[in-house]
């Protein structure tokens, strides 16, 4: 079928593989917003549409939810479309997410997820199949970057013949798993049309519609278990133990059976693809007496093989034969299936002390908590607590800063400072990066901006989007004007430039705002120094001085 | 051409945010890739990168390999560009893994050990090599001749031919510039 074009490989980490197969596979456009570990996709996309420069687009969008309908619109255009996130990003987009398969899809779409067990850069460790079963779409699991590619591939016609979204689910150790992938030949760009005229109150989810499209999307479910079904199998052994793998644990699996090959001779049940039949599972469970599951994150297929289990043992994380919380780890299931561990180097009796990550030398995040903790001093609130957000200035929890004392998703320091300040913990101090501030920060600020309370928000403007890889932000410089067009009164929005040698001013500034008895703002800007050197917003800085030119 | 010492050969790169480590892990594996054998390299990004602790874990085989994922004491050999991240990463080396360290540590951190406490814990470890890497710097004028000089040593323990090697390292730096002549005379230090 593809003939020359079998031949073309690259390398690529499993986020890019998915990247590569959208953009093999003819989508029109990719939207994300950047989370650790999906931003390599979006960005490899990105890349290889501004390389073709044929009208394809690539947008960093606000945040997941706007990304998702980004795309979700896309589709509706009759084109096919990627859109990419961390697993706590689909949170955020939950609300496109799960009304996007009551409406049901035009062009082919998927949803590229990265869940992160073991925690290496979020703060949960929450599994996205469950979103993908809650929402009643297909949710496909590559164990390889070559399946994240190849299955990228399908679930594009798999998105089309179905009419839902699809979901492509990488956990961190494939989505930053480097290595050699086959493309295959491109298709087209190419639109399948609008929806038909008859087909548009499916997407006006009204009730009356929304109950009819509810009962099409229960009605798909037939048709969902016969496309997913080629994805899962059933691999007859020779003993009475068996074997549930999926996604890693299929892949740490293989690499471990090399040293113990009469764990092949185990009946299988490798599981690719959600959701996953009854009658697989029976066949499964028939074989055997007492099973073993690796998979990573929670334990999602165990639980459906317990649900049908009679008489079968099942040994997962559940009975804590595999630790409930953290990444699969090789050493687990050695000691599982009973596979040696190998002999290493004795250890050294010398202390190994940890090495966390730190703020870049140079970065202003460290002049304005300096600045911050020293106007908290002189207001007399130095023992108050500081609502922060998600971004790099949240190292600022960490000694010596200690500045910190809330951390928990994309712009809750708003509405939490202002929550605190209204139980009466005043001055109510929130820090919020500009990146998170315009992410979900802004529906808080619009009860911030008018309280009745002691409250300033500190807003760590770097312009960019620095934790992730410096992205660009959109609403770069903007800050004064969105924040008074929320409501602040312009005499409480103050912006200083977080440097050693404004130290006095500012703090003086800080001061004030932490004085005043109503909401302030107070803008920290001074550009992220690892954007600075990319030069992040070298093209928006040069428009500016165009137009001040005139 | 010699073959791996073990197939699957697994090495483990370790260093500090922003010292190059990834990028000596993705020349040992197009190196690979070009002498025909499989490659596969898991990495750490992310909050990692900002001058805390960062790891490369790289397979090699002449089949395939499925997943890299770190496996306790299962790598032939160690790259270091740090000498504590070097002993950080100790319980993912096989008993007669070599290690290959730079001695340059990078004190960003209050209870560091002092210097000869720390090279006397790593000479301690057998098979471990520490190398002089400040001296080559200064002697090369060049800031990253020790990661080359540790990939050189490496590079004896592989069986791929120094000309894909000296390929792949001018490919990385620009073909013919002065910068790739002195990444290449640290690669042949380290080669001998």
């Amino acid at each position: 079928m593809d003939t020359g074009w079998s031949q073309t490989e690259v390398v690529a980490l499993g986020v890019e593989a998915v990247a590569y197969a959208a953009f093999d596979a003819g989508i029109k456009a990719v939207f994300g917003y950047p989370g650790t570990p999906s931003t390599e996709g979006f960005e490899r996309a990105e890349l290889l549409i501004r390389a073709e420069n044929a009208g394809r687009k690539a947008h960093w969008a606000a945040n997941e939810k706007v990304a998702y309908e980004l795309a979700l619109g896309v589709s509706y255009a009759g084109y096919r479309t990627l859109v990419t996130m961390k697993h706590v990003g689909l949170n955020v987009a939950m609300d496109a997410f799960v009304n996007s398969a009551l409406t049901g899809v035009q062009g082919g779409f998927v949803l590229l997820v990265a869940d992160d067990p073991g925690m290496h850069s979020s703060q949960n460790e929450q599994d996205s199949r469950y979103l993908a079963d809650f929402a009643h779409i297909p949710c496909l699991e590559p164990a390889t970057g070559q399946e994240a590619y190849d299955y990228t591939r399908d679930a594009y016609g798999l998105s089309e013949r179905l009419k839902l979204p699809v979901m492509l689910r990488l956990v961190t150790r494939l989505a930053h798993c480097r290595g050699s992938v086959a493309r295959r030949a491109p298709d087209p760009v190419s639109s399948v049309g609008l929806p038909h005229p008859s087909e548009v109150p499916g997407w006006v989810l009204a009730p009356a519609n929304a109950r009819a499209q509810y009962q099409k999307l229960r009605q798909k479910l037939g048709p969902l278990l016969a496309e997913i079904g080629p994805y899962n199998r059933l691999i007859p052994g020779s003993a009475r133990r068996g074997l549930a793998l999926a996604g890693l644990g299929r892949a740490l699996f293989f690499e471990l059976a090399r040293e113990a090959p009469s764990l092949l001779e185990w009946p299988r049940l490798e599981v690719s693809g959600l959701p996953l039949g009854g009658d697989l599972i029976d066949r499964f469970l028939g074989q055997t007496d007492e099973i073993f599951v690796f998979e990573e994150d929670y334990p999602y297929v165990e639980d459906l093989l317990r649900n049908h289990a009679v008489g079968v043992a099942v040994h997962g994380r559940r009975d804590r034969t595999i630790s409930l919380t953290g990444e699969l780890s090789a050493s687990q299931v050695r000691d599982v299936l009973g596979i040696e561990r190998p002999a290493g180097k004795a250890p050294v009796t010398l202390a190994v002390p940890p090495r966390p990550p730190r703020f870049c030398d140079g970065c202003g995040h460290v002049d304005a908590f300096v600045a911050l903790k020293e106007a908290l001093g002189r207001a007399g609130a130095a023992g108050t607590r500081i609502f922060g957000d998600i971004g790099c200035y949240a190292m600022a929890a960490e000694a010596p800063y200690d500045s910190m004392h809330a951390c928990v998703e994309m712009g809750a320091s708003v509405g939490m400072a202002l929550g605190a300040a209204f139980a009466g913990l005043q001055p109510g101090v929130a820090v919020i990066g500009d990146s998170t501030f315009v992410h979900s920060g802004l529906p808080g600020f619009t009860s911030f901006a008018r309280a009745r309370a002691n409250v300033t928000l500190l807003i760590m403007d770097n312009r960019t989007t620095g934790m992730t890889g410096q992205q660009p932000v959109e609403t770069v410089d903007m800050l004064e004007a969105i924040v008074t067009g929320l409501g602040l009164d312009p005499a409480h929005v103050h912006t200083i430039v977080p440097l050693a040698k404004r130290h006095a001013e500012n703090v003086a500034v800080i001061e004030a705002a932490l004085r005043h008895e109503g909401p302030s703002v107070v803008i920290c800007r001074r550009e992220c120094v690892q954007a600075s050197r990319k030069g992040v917003n070298r093209e928006h800085d040069r428009c500016v001085r165009e137009a001040a030119r005139g | 051409m010699a073959d791996l010492a073990h197939d699957p050969y697994r090495l483990i790169l370790v260093g500090v945010g922003g010292q190059g480590t990834l990028t000596l892990a993705q020349m040992i594996m197009e190196v690979a890739r070009r002498s025909g054998y499989r490659a596969l390299q898991s990495e750490i990004h992310g909050m990692s990168q900002r001058g805390g602790t960062v790891y490369a874990y790289l397979s090699v085989s002449r089949g395939a390999i499925l997943t890299p994922a770190a496996m306790e004491a299962s790598s032939h050999l160690l790259i270091a560009l740090e000498p504590l991240e070097a002993l950080r990463y100790l319980p993912y080396l096989r008993s007669d893994a070599l290690l290959f360290v730079a001695r340059e540590p990078v004190r960003t951190l209050p209870d560091y050990p002092d210097d000869p406490t720390l090279f006397a814990a790593l000479e301690a470890v057998p098979g471990a090599t520490l190398v002089d890497t400040p001296a080559l710097a200064q002697t090369l004028r060049l800031k990253q001749a020790g990661g080359m000089a540790l990939l050189g040593l490496a590079a004896r323990r592989l069986p791929f031919d120094a000309p894909v090697w000296r390929s792949v390292i001018a490919e990385r730096f620009g073909p013919g510039t002065a910068v790739t002549e002195k990444n290449l005379q640290a690669f042949a230090h380290g080669l001998g």
